[in-house]
Order: C-alpha cells, then sequence, then structure tokens
C-alpha cells in the first residue's frame, strides 16, 4: 500500500492530546500573547471608567473604590446574617443552582421537542407557528403566570427560567435534526438501519452539535434573565443582591456584582463550548 | 487474480430494467432525466454505465438501488420487482458517505449487523475483521473518516459494500475523487476482491473514465445525454480475465473500444455546451 506509506509518513504520531515541547511552548505563548491584549483591554477600561466617574463627581463609583468593595465581598463570600444579608458567595450559588434547575428543566423538555418538530413534517406544521409566537416574548412576562401557578417567588424564577431556556435549544434542535445530509440517509436505506439505529447512529450523532450549541444559547440567556428574574422575585440570589444594593445605595456593590456576573457568564459559556468541542466530529 | 467463472445459478436475465423513464418536478415544469431505458444484465456479469455528467446514470443506479422510485416502467432483480433498497444490493457512494462520528470499523459493523441479522454478534464481528484485512485497513480500524485519506475512505466504502455480502454491486463513480494512482491500485483491489468472492456477484459501475470502464466491464453502455437521456450504445469488452493494466492497452480490441468510447462521448453524444451547465 503506498499511499498508506505517505500517509503515515505525513501524519504525525501526536495527537492533540500529546504535546510535544515545541508545541507546548507555542501555546504556552500563544496564551501569554492573548493574556496581555486582554490586560491591555482592562487598563483602557479602567482608564475610561475613571474619567466618567471622575467627570460625574462620585455619581459612579471609580474603579478603585469599587475594587476594594469587589474584594470585600469576595474575602468573605458565604457569611450568613439572617435573610438580608449573606455573602455574595450564596447569592450567586442559589442564582447558579436556579439556573440550572430551571434550565435543565428546559432542555428536557425542549431537546424531545425539537426532534420531533425536525423529524416529523406534521409535528413542525402544528408547533413551529407556536414556538414562532412565543419565542419573542421576554420570559419576564411570564413570571406572574409562575407565581400565580407556584405561589412562590422562587418557583416563578425557576418557571421563568425554564422558558427562557426552551427557545434557543428547541430551535437548535430541530434544525440540526432537519438537515441530516441525504448522504446520511441513504445510507441508513441502503443498509436498513433500523429506528431505533437510524435515532442512534445518524439522526442524535449528527444533531448532537447543533444541540449543543441551543444548550450553549440557551444557558447564556438563562443567565441574562436569572437577574432580572431575581430582582423582580426578591429573597436570594445575585439579582436580588443587586437590587438590595442599589437600594442601599451603593453603587460599589452594584459595580462589583457586575463584574461577578460578567465572570459566572463566561465561566459558564467556555464550559459549554469544551464540552461541545468535546464532542464534534469534524 | 483468477478469471471469472460461469457461476451454476447463472442466469441471462438476472436484473432487468424495462423501458425505465424517471422524471422530477422541478419550479419550471416536468425534468425527465432518463427514458426509454431498457437493460438486461446477466448474472455474474459486470456492466459499466458511462455518460457525461448529468446524464442520469447515477439516477439509474439508484433506481436500481431502490433508493429512487421510477416514474415509469419497472426494475426486476431475480424476478422480483425493485421498490426499496434491500440486503441483496450493496451500494458504493459517490462520496464515500461514511459516518464522520462512527470509526471505519464501526462505519462496516453497524451496515453488517442490520443486514445480517440471522448472525450472532461474534460472527459479525469475524465478518468485518475479514474485509477489513481484504481492504487492509485492519490496523486503521479505530480511525475515523476524517483521519484517513480519500483513497482509504473509499476503501471503507467499498468494504463496507461487500460485508453485507449482496448478489449485485452498485458503484456510484466510486473512484471520480481519487487520483490517478490511487484510482489504479483501487481498481485491481476490488477486481481481486471480486474474484475472492464466489464469483456471482453482478456489478454495475456508474463512471466517467473510459480506461476504468474499459479494465472493470464486461459490457460497456453509454449513455445518450440528458434531458431524456437514454442507452446510445452497448459495446462488448471481450477482453480476457484476467487482466493486467499494462499489458491490455496495447491490444488490439482495447484500442478499438477506446476509440469507439472516445468518439461516442466526444462527438456523437458530445455535450451541448448550452446544456452542460
Amino acid at each position: 500500500m503506498k499511499e498508506e506509506n505517505v500517509l503515515r509518513a505525513t501524519w504525525p504520531k501526536t495527537t492533540l492530546r500529546h504535546f510535544t515541547f515545541p508545541a507546548l511552548k507555542q501555546s504556552l505563548l500563544s496564551f501569554a500573547q492573548s493574556m496581555l491584549w486582554m490586560l491591555a483591554g482592562f487598563s483602557v477600561l479602567l482608564v475610561f471608567w475613571a474619567i466618567v466617574s471622575s467627570v460625574s463627581k462620585g455619581a459612579l463609583p471609580g474603579p478603585f473604590a469599587t475594587l476594594q468593595v469587589l474584594w470585600q465581598l469576595v474575602s468573605h463570600p458565604f457569611y450568613d446574617n439572617g435573610p438580608n444579608d449573606k455573602g455574595i458567595g450564596i447569592q450567586l450559588f442559589s442564582s447558579i443552582v436556579r439556573v440550572f434547575i430551571g434550565f435543565g428543566l428546559g432542555s428536557l423538555v425542549a431537546i424531545p421537542m425539537g426532534v420531533l418538530i425536525g423529524a416529523n413534517e406534521v409535528c413542525k406544521k402544528l408547533f413551529y407557528p407556536l414556538v414562532q409566537l412565543l419565542r419573542p416574548v421576554s420570559p419576564l412576562a411570564w413570571f406572574p403566570i409562575g407565581l400565580a401557578v407556584f405561589k412562590h417567588a422562587g418557583e416563578a424564577t425557576i418557571f421563568v427560567i425554564f422558558i427562557t431556556s426552551l427557545w434557543p435549544t428547541l430551535i437548535n434542535t430541530s434544525f440540526g435534526v432537519a438537515s441530516v445530509p441525504d448522504d446520511h440517509r441513504n445510507v441508513a436505506r441502503a443498509f436498513g438501519f433500523s429506528k431505533a439505529k437510524y435515532l442512534t447512529k445518524i439522526l442524535i450523532p449528527f444533531s448532537l452539535p447543533h444541540i449543543l450549541t441551543g444548550l450553549r444559547l440557551s444557558i447564556g440567556v438563562a443567565w441574562l434573565v436569572i437577574v432580572a428574574g431575581e430582582m423582580l422575585s426578591g429573597g436570594i440570589g445575585i439579582g436580588f443582591f443587586v437590587w438590595d444594593s442599589w437600594n442601599a445605595l451603593s453603587l460599589e456593590r452594584v459595580m462589583s456584582a457586575i463584574i461577578l456576573i460578567g465572570v459566572v457568564g463566561l465561566l459558564l459559556d467556555r464550559g459549554f463550548d469544551l464540552i461541545a468541542k468535546k464532542f464534534s466530529y469534524t | 487474480m483468477r478469471p471469472k467463472p460461469i457461476s451454476p445459478i447463472h442466469s441471462t436475465q438476472y436484473l432487468q430494467i424495462k423501458d425505465a423513464a424517471i422524471s422530477f418536478d422541478t419550479p419550471r415544469g416536468k425534468f425527465t432525466a432518463v427514458k426509454n431505458f431498457n437493460l438486461t444484465i446477466k448474472r455474474g456479469e459486470t456492466i459499466a454505465i458511462i455518460g457525461h455528467s448529468g446524464c442520469g446514470k447515477s439516477t439509474i443506479l439508484n433506481a436500481i438501488g431502490g433508493l429512487l422510485q421510477l416514474t415509469n416502467g419497472e426494475v426486476i432483480l431475480g424476478g422480483v420487482t425493485v421498490d426499496a433498497p434491500g440486503p441483496d444490493r450493496g451500494i458504493v457512494f459517490q462520496n464515500y458517505s461514511l459516518l464522520p462520528w462512527l470509526s471505519v470499523y464501526a462505519n462496516i459493523f453497524e451496515a453488517v449487523d442490520s443486514v445480517l441479522t440471522g448472525k450472532t454478534k461474534a460472527e459479525k464481528a469475524a465478518i468485518v475483521e475479514s474485509f477489513l484485512k481484504k481492504v487492509n485497513l485492519w490496523e486503521h480500524r479505530d480511525k475515523k473518516p476524517a483521519q484517513i485519506s480519500g483513497g482509504m475512505k473509499q476503501r471503507v466504502a467499498i468494504a463496507r459494500a461487500f460485508a453485507i455480502q449482496p448478489e449485485v454491486l452498485l458503484l456510484d463513480e466510486p473512484f471520480g475523487a481519487l487520483d490517478a494512482l490511487t484510482k489504479s491500485s483501487l481498481h485491481e483491489e476490488l477486481v481481486t476482491l471480486l474474484s475472492l468472492d464466489n464469483q456471482t456477484d453482478t456489478v454495475v459501475l456508474v463512471t466517467h473514465d473510459i480506461a476504468e470502464a474499459i479494465f472493470l466491464s464486461d459490457r460497456i453502455v453509454v449513455m445518450t445525454n440528458g434531458p431524456d437521456a437514454t442507452i446510445g450504445e452497448i459495446i462488448d469488452v471481450p477482453i480476457p480475465r484476467p487482466r493486467d493494466k499494462r499489458e491490455i492497452i496495447h491490444l488490439r480490441e482495447y484500442v478499438e473500444i477506446h476509440d469507439r468510447l472516445l468518439y461516442l462521448l466526444m462527438d456523437a453524444f458530445a455535450v451541448h455546451r448550452k446544456m452542460a451547465a
């Protein structure tokens, strides 16, 4: 097999999992480089922030004051002095838990619905107009409905997150399922794949990257919505913390919360990106 | 490479395509790709269908495969009308059509698993192993299609089609995307595989490569251009097997067939530029 010899010669023995030393050095270098760019970007922001703060004569707290408050907050994240005074860690954690419960339940509904809508023409005609009607509605509009049904603000917030998480997952799943290429379908037909085999060996593997993209978008939007949801619901959570800080007239705490919300959102997004990369087959 | 002997169950009307026509509905009205297509294939025969791009040769192959319904006429295989894909036909698609998330091994195993339902898991595994070894891909069994070359991908696709042990092999421009050297070695591998397999395999090969058609087939069906494409001429290839690529090209028969095919494709059924687009 001449062709294989050529291939072996050009095919590196190392795959991505085994870094060689020069490759490691290269990736460290490029990492350091992107960190430098990021730091430069932050410096620009800090300077701009300081200027706005001084122009507004302290109406907007400056970066230095904010970072001091942020440091205080993160150095005692889990203290608990009763219902209205809890550490930032507890607030963030409770928001994350709510997001994951709502998102998990939403995904459990959205993925099968998406598969149905994508695979079945009747289901598509039946449900897709509904999806298009409900998708543009701000999930917060569902808050009173959740409150009426569940009688509790906490559950109502989870309900809002559930609704939020439905649409991107549902739409991406149905798109993925509907776009299985004819080539793959023909393989299934030519070799007489059973329904189960078609589902597990073609349909799901093909749509998995689309489903994961949907989940990643869903968790992103859910994290956006939780802040507003908890401003409405009160009680506990990072959204409540922001509103509570505003009522206590501490914009430093609000700004700190904004930074932390951003960090958590970024981590969630990166996490899902990593999962999606693990399952991509190209 | 042994010559293909006439099998005991030799039948002269094994695969029949009768008065076949295929039309598609397009926004600009009905488009008839193929019509008045009549062909009778003997059991164990290798037929090449040759023609310009878009002449409907793949359409005919898909109809034999049962992937496509004829608008008119019928395909009869071993006395039975074909209306769906079946385990008696193995298809090698134009663009490999491997499932990218499955390993080389799993790509073949899943096909064997769903076709040869009567066999045990161990028997199926043994079949997959033997065919992977026949195409020299056993050591690459755990790789994904994206990690192997085009020639290797096509060998997986060929092994997959052979592994379900079909009676008819349908090859849709199987080597179209490969370079000349790879193509050449795959031709010889295919001939070896065909002669290893109990020599009753009927093969229908769609191609636009004249040398490939002559080297592999017993008869060459030359198609006219579409729309309304049909059989223009059928040419016998009376070159004895085994055929040696380097030697047959000097045979008088080879030269005559080659010239005739060239004339038919370049002049008689030449592509009219306006329609080719």
